[in-house]
């Protein structure tokens, strides 16, 4: 092999605590390295023309970069090399940012471990063989996990597009947290009036299948290919037949049930239809709260029904589904504020969330936009608003910032002033949060013009005196303490992981971080996708984020799988499992252990053998690792190849 | 070029691509500061990685090898790191049978998320290994000199 | 009738089944039985049993698989029986188990110790057992020597005399001697310092000839020509005569029986250099026992325990960094 060696300064990244030229010059005595250089910019244009001219003039046959991680530029690069006549897998990186340059200040213990990595990189590059990746059919058709305003969005940018979607809601109803909210900043419009009709396109969609109070129980196959089961949840009542007249509603004798769309700040009936928009409008039994079920004696819902949809035996419902790109779009729920016992801890009726404070200034809640207090009924004349409840808190294990909250708080603060014209408000922040277009002027117009009292500082105490809360804390601009009289308090509680992400990571193969946030594939370039091929992220389920940007990464996932689902054939990596018929004898080992099914049984001259199915092979090399004679090997990532590396290593 | 005489120790890292080398990434994108003595080999899963590597590499040089993979639960894979934990806390019975240290190779999990928990993991081995010191080696065949030989004829 | 009669009936019996029955002969020399194949009832006249039918007969059966074979088995034979049934290396319908109980076997190398220079053990010209002894013929008269003296170790800590999963059983069973295996000889070699095991293994393994007796005698190991050990693709090994690449050779033979081996110990007692190769399975063992409740060849039940997986591990105390 004739192996060309381009060290990469990264401007000053690398160069800075790495002798670029030194390790050229090491790496010009490696094995089979005919030319080596140090380049400023490997990754730029005239970086990659430089690489490509070098393997035209010094007739190479094998690159190895060294720069940055090969998570960032192997794509970059390989396509570099193949520009100039080279199989892309006649490639290698050596990590020298990352994992040198970036994380040692020693020049010299840099400089010779840099030489090294180059070396390993060399002794593998020499091993390396051409692959050429096969062609599979894909499946046209998207799943959306999630019918929040993000999943929404993506759901019916894909189906605009032509592709057939399905959606996945966990809730009886799509419209996640948004349908909640009374009003949206910085505009102060309608929540359900913007989110409304985006719902019924949802319904109405002849692309669209839509199913509600269901969840992803499994999830198999690949990019192009995904299987997918969902377990339909027992709702008791027969979608097909109830037309969502609302008369069971109406009739049940359970009228104290815990209403959960109004997140508790109202009852309702046991059977129930979520909220007046929901979609699908139909009909659902709580059991938790249903006569029937608790006492054994009821039924009137199934009398008074005029199409018999009531069923109370009916059973949750499997369905499997073929899609070739998932968009999870998850969001979020609110931390339990209940930790905090400085606020009461859940104890004080007025204290509440403030998604419970939406549910209370919304024309349709349980108060009918009448703002009033759980406790008595009274309409609040001093309401204390506490910012970062469950944001930048490291005593709960919540040091991030919910993003959100600021904005919220700020417009609840108006909204207050609008409903209670002779009400005030004191909003207790940490720092006013409000990037975006029309933020910042948002949050002044409300001390300004709304005449909310901004105090800057944490509040240490709410506790009972009378029928008022006494809200005891810190103005950090003063340097007092303030204590403040209030009818109402609301936290401005912060978001965290929808409740079971990680499980759902776990069934999509995607990571997620120490919160629960899914990751995304590059914090900066790819913010839409997963290192998960045909996974893609909308929405707070990847970090928390307002509307406006969940609706952008709803578009931007519904683009990425526009993209990917545009092709009739999808290209199967070539770095999967190759078995050396040779060598194998049919022990079925590998068999065993394949976490995909992607090896079976075969007989070559009368004799047992294994082969590869070659586009359902995912490349982890379980099987090379279990068989002992080492018939079976992962391409690019040989028992060779890794002990080249090693022995590169070992030997010095 | 060999390891800084007096200043490092030969230690190896196999790193799953998804998880762990990600962390590692995470912990260079950081800038938090590690021992430089690690060299890492990168591997698509934990369930690539035969315990024959990390023996292969502690008898022919290496003072120390660390695995990490993906959390169990989490693999990109679904199950390499199920299969890869047995086998590696099997493959850990056989150094005290040879005479080599069991300290001298640990496995662990680190996502692509955890930069601060990669920098702990790689200060911590790298002091264990700093602690045990160099690794005795069991001699190679002596080189042949043919030259010799043929003189000798 | 005595036990070796009885099998041999039972061996004739089984013939018109099966194409051959393995078992033991008389060896060329008095202390070592060879290996017999019956294939028809007169080969069943050669047959013998007892304290020097000391291989392991499951070796031949993986090339067996396909057809009908009967094959005679002592206890740890069994084990490894059951192992490759377990791995389906072999299928259950395609072997005749044939069982006796098993007293123990002799250790050659034993009797040149015990002999302590009475004799060359090369002289021997015949050997009987007698009860507790050992008789052995030789130009200077009879010796007698204990069996206790020239048991093999296994035999001492042997859980299961009797076959296990046999068709067939000949004889009254026999009570096991322990009651477990408490891997002794593993705990008392570790006990030694790292620097002294290390020694003892440069010693023992610059011994070493590459023959790989002990991969050929052993019943788990069913690559054959496919061993690592022969080929350079994967390049696991290479020519080299030092230490070390025997050494591999040795952990790569342990690192592929984990799980799976069954303690029969016919790679130590093949290897022509004495080398005590049988401590590293062992050490492998104890660990997969402890970890996974699992002994090779009995627990069988299962898929091995290196090929499944749980999704909780509660013996496996992960580093806490």
């Amino acid at each position: 092999m004739r192996i060309g060696v381009f060290i990469c300064h990264c401007g000053s990244n690398i160069a800075g605590t790495v002798d670029c030229a030194s390790v050229a010059e090491q790496a010009a005595a490696f094995p089979d390295v005919v030319f080596s250089t140090d380049t400023l910019y490997a990754c730029s244009e005239p970086g990659q023309d430089a690489i490509i001219e070098a393997i035209k003039e010094h007739r190479l046959t094998g690159v190895v970069v060294a720069s940055c991680t090969p998570r960032m530029h192997e794509p970059t690069f390989r396509r570099a090399v193949e520009r100039a006549g080279l199989n892309r897998y006649l490639f290698e990186m050596a990590n020298i940012r990352e994992h040198v340059s970036w994380i040692g200040k020693d020049m010299q213990a840099n400089t010779n471990k840099s030489a090294e990595l180059v070396r390993m990189a060399v002794a593998k590059l020499r091993l390396n063989t051409e692959l050429k990746p096969k062609f599979f059919p894909v499946t046209k058709r998207v799943l959306v996990i999630g019918g929040g305003v993000a999943g929404i969005q993506a759901a019916l940018d894909a189906a605009d597009a032509g592709l057939e979607v399905v959606m996945v809601e966990r809730e009886p109803s799509i419209g996640g947290k948004m349908a909640k909210l009374d009003k949206t900043f910085p505009t102060v419009d309608c929540s359900s009036c913007i989110l409304g009709p985006r719902m019924v396109d949802v319904a109405q969609h002849p692309n669209i299948t839509l199913h509600a109070a269901s969840e992803v129980e499994a999830v198999s196959g690949y990019v192009g290919n995904f299987e997918v089961t969902i377990r339909k949840k027992s709702t008791c009542v027969d979608w097909s037949k109830c037309t969502g007249c609302g008369l069971c509603t109406e009739k049940c004798p359970a009228k104290k049930s815990y209403d959960r769309f109004n997140e508790g700040m109202g009852h309702t009936s046991a059977i129930v239809i979520p909220f007046p928009q929901a979609i699908p409008k139909k009909a659902g039994i709580e059991k938790e709260h249903c006569r029937l079920f608790r006492t054994g004696k009821c039924g009137v819902c199934a009398k008074i029904c005029p199409t018999g949809a009531v069923d109370y035996a009916m059973r949750d419902q499997i369905v499997s589904v073929k899609v070739g790109g998932i968009v999870a779009a998850t969001g979020y729920d609110l931390m339990d504020w209940t930790v905090y016992e400085e606020y009461g801890g859940g104890r004080y009726p007025d204290v509440i969330t403030s998604l419970q404070y939406e549910r209370l200034l919304s024309a349709s809640g349980p108060t009918g936009g009448h703002v009033k207090r759980p406790s008595d009924g009274r309409e609040p004349q001093s309401v204390v608003f506490i910012q970062c409840v469950g944001s930048r808190d490291c005593s709960v294990d919540r040091p991030y910032c919910s993003g959100f909250c600021c904005m919220y708080t700020a417009k609840q603060a108006i909204l207050t002033k609008d409903h209670l014209p002779d009400s005030q408000s004191y909003v207790f922040y940490m720092d006013i949060r409000s990037p975006g277009k029309g933020y910042d002027e948002f949050t002044r117009r409300v001390q300004e013009e709304y005449r909310a009292r901004y105090i800057r500082g944490r509040v240490s105490l709410v506790y009972p005196k009378g029928d008022k809360l006494m809200v005891r804390g810190a103005d950090t601009l003063m340097g007092t303490q303030v204590e403040v009289e209030a009818d109402l308090v609301v936290l401005a509680v912060g978001g965290e992981a929808a409740r079971g992400a990680p499980h759902l990571a776990e069934k999509l193969r995607i990571s997620y971080d120490a919160y629960g946030f899914f990751m995304e594939g590059h914090p900066k370039l790819k913010p839409v996708e997963t290192n998960t091929a045909g996974v893609f992220l909308a929405g707070s389920c990847q970090g928390l984020k307002d509307i406006p940007s969940s609706v952008a990464q709803g578009s931007a996932a519904a683009a990425k799988v526009i993209g990917l689902l545009s092709r009739d054939m999808l290209e199967s990596d070539p770095q999967i499992a190759q078995v050396n018929a040779g060598r194998c004898i049919g022990c079925g080992k590998c068999i065993s252990v394949c976490p995909f099914k992607a090896i079976q049984e075969t007989e070559a001259r009368g004799l047992p053998k294994v082969e590869v199915i070659e586009t359902v092979c995912q490349g982890c090399g379980v099987c090379n690792a279990t068989c002992p004679q080492g018939a079976i090997q992962l391409s690019h990532f040989t028992d060779n190849q890794i002990l080249a590396e090693v022995e590169a290593l070992c030997r010095f | 070029m060999s390891v800084l005489k007096g200043q490092e120790l030969r230690i190896i890292g196999f790193l799953c691509n998804w998880c762990s080398y990600g962390g590692a990434d995470t912990a260079g994108i950081g800038r938090f500061v590690q021992p430089t003595d690690l060299r890492v080999v990168r591997v698509p899963c934990s369930g690539r990685i035969n315990p024959l590597f990390i023996m292969k590499a502690l008898l022919y040089g290496a003072d120390g090898v660390l695995v990490s993979g993906c959390h169990p639960r989490d693999c990109h894979y679904a199950e390499g790191n199920f299969y890869a934990r047995r086998r590696l806390e099997v493959i850990k019975a056989l150094l005290p049978a040879l005479g080599i240290d069991p300290r001298r190779f640990e496995y662990t999990w680190v996502s692509a998320s955890e930069g601060r928990r990669w920098q702990h993991v790689v200060e911590s081995f790298t002091m264990q290994i700093h602690d045990l010191g160099p690794a005795r080696r069991l001699p190679d065949a002596p080189e042949l000199d043919v030259l010799k030989m043929v003189a000798a004829e | 009738m005595s036990i070796q009669e009885e099998l041999q009936a039972v061996i004739k019996e089984a013939l018109p089944d099966v194409s051959c029955v393995i078992g033991w002969r008389e060896g060329p020399e008095p202390l070592r039985a060879a290996p017999l194949f019956v294939r028809t009832p007169a080969d069943a006249d050669a047959f013998r049993s007892g304290y020097f039918a000391v291989n392991n007969p499951a070796v031949f059966l993986p090339e067996y698989k396909g057809g009908k074979v009967g094959v005679v088995v002592k206890g740890c034979d069994a084990r490894s029986v059951g192992q490759l049934l377990a791995e389906g290396l072999i299928r259950r319908e395609e072997v005749k188990v044939i069982g006796f109980p098993c007293n123990g076997v002799i250790d050659v190398d034993k009797v040149a110790v015990a002999l302590a220079g009475a004799c060359d053990p090369g002289e021997i010209q015949a050997a009987r057992e007698e009860g507790d002894e050992l008789v052995l013929t030789t130009p200077s008269g009879e010796i007698r020597l204990r069996k206790t003296a020239v048991t093999a170790d296994k035999c001492g800590r042997c859980l299961f005399p009797n076959a296990l999963d046999a068709d067939v059983f000949v004889g009254d069973t026999l009570e096991p001697a322990v009651s477990a295996d408490d891997y002794a000889d593993v705990a008392a070699f570790e006990a030694l310092s790292l620097e002294k095991r290390m020694d003892f293994w440069e010693q023992e393994m610059s011994r070493c000839v590459r023959c790989y007796a002990c991969r050929n005698a052993c019943p788990m190991c069913v690559c054959r020509e496919h061993c690592v050990a022969l080929s350079r693709d994967p390049r696991w090994l290479t020519q080299s005569d030092g230490v070390r690449d025997k050494m591999f050779f040795q952990i790569i033979h342990a690192s592929h029986l984990a799980g799976r081996c069954t303690g029969c110990g016919e790679c130590q007692r093949a290897c022509p250099a004495r080398i005590p190769v049988l401590l590293l399975k062992r050490a492998l063992s104890r660990r997969v026992e402890d970890l996974f409740a699992y002994r090779a060849g009995v627990d069988v039940a299962g898929p091995p325990p290196l090929l499944s997986f749980a999704l909780e591990e509660p013996k496996i105390k992960e580093r806490d960094w």
